[in-house]
């Protein structure tokens, strides 16, 4: 043949005595020799015709964008990105102050509650202690234990001018 | 690698000619035996697609065989029976082609008994004369793939031609 194709042009010897082998068991006989026929005037037409066409679609074909143009059209969404990453980490910084501040303020409460629990229980364990001596005491002398607690009050000697207010206006 | 204007896949432009003549009736006869509706278009695409190749083809032979097969394929996708046919190829305006003129009755009954993977491998080395090499590059398997669908198929010729298996005669 009068073109060249490395794939026939190397071919081994054993390939080529297989195809023989084969052609004679199918009955094709012998191949004939590499006898080609002269190019037909409307097969060159039709192939000068394919070769314009595969140029003109070379010369007419639409590149591939570059990675440049690529990169400037996802520029956009890139900062829309960002800008709502950045919006969300200070929404995150700013909860997560709000978190901590919620948890002091809940720590103080816990301790304002045990503080005065203990208090509580103080004064309760005072009032206890007082009642037992009391009633002891009233054991010893013999009455009967007041049912409630008598808290003595001081009361002033002598009142004073001041010490009062009145509360009518005098008669006319 | 681009090639010049003046260069073509086959090499200068005579050899392209000459190629292109050469290969044309039988890469339409080929479309044909895949069941395609226009072989013709086909054939002409495949040769459009590889002269439009920046790069360069290895095999431009297989190339094209590779691109009509797949092409047809496509084609008629929707079709169960994906397999060559062995029926006489007509081709209106061409004369018929070489293999339909060498192939007889007894040779298609012979290769119609073969398995189709068989049959595709075999049709390509014997009737089309491409090498192992190109064979591969248009099935997409490897070489050894294709020698031993090629050998499987000659060992069921020789079946088809001595049912007995050669040991039943000396008994």
């Amino acid at each position: 043949m009068s073109w060249s194709d490395p794939a026939r042009r190397f071919e081994p010897v054993e390939d080529v005595q297989l195809r023989a082998e084969l052609r004679d068991l199918l009955g094709l006989g012998a191949q004939t020799g590499t006898h080609t026929a002269e190019p037909t005037a409307e097969l060159k037409a039709l192939g000068d015709d394919l070769r314009r066409e595969a140029q003109r679609r070379s010369r007419t074909q639409r590149k591939r964008p570059s990675w440049g143009l690529l990169a400037a059209a996802a520029l956009p969404l890139l900062a829309a990105l960002a800008g709502l990453g950045n919006w969300g980490f200070q929404q995150k910084q700013r909860a997560d102050g709000l978190a901590l501040q919620a948890q002091r303020q809940e720590q103080q409460l816990s301790q304002l509650a045990q503080t005065h629990a203990s208090e509580v229980a103080k004064e309760r364990q005072a009032k206890e202690e007082i009642q037992q001596k009391l009633q002891l005491a009233s054991r010893k002398s013999g009455q009967r234990a007041e049912p409630y607690l008598v808290i003595p009050i001081e009361k002033p000697h002598k009142v004073m001018g001041d010490d009062y207010q009145r509360v009518k206006q005098k008669p006319e | 690698m681009t090639e010049s204007p003046q260069e073509t896949p086959f090499g200068t432009q005579e050899a392209f000619q000459a190629a292109f003549a050469e290969l044309y009736p039988r890469l339409v006869s080929y479309g044909r035996r895949y069941g395609a509706t226009f072989p013709e278009d086909i054939a002409q695409e495949a040769f459009v697609i590889l002269m439009q190749r920046e790069q360069r083809v290895e095999h431009p032979t297989a190339f094209l065989y590779g691109t009509v097969r797949t092409l047809s394929l496509t084609e008629r996708r929707p079709m169960k029976n994906q397999n060559l046919s062995l029926e006489v190829v007509a081709e209106p305006g061409l004369a018929g082609g070489a293999d339909d003129q060498v192939l007889n009755q007894e040779v298609r009954e012979r290769m119609r008994l073969l398995s189709p993977t068989f049959r595709e491998a075999l049709w390509l080395f014997v009737v089309e004369g491409l090498s192992i090499r190109e064979i591969a590059d248009i099935l997409g398997i490897p070489e050894a793939t294709v020698k031993t669908r090629i050998h499987r198929a000659k060992a069921q010729l020789k079946d088809q031609l001595n049912p007995s298996g050669g040991v039943h005669v000396l008994v």
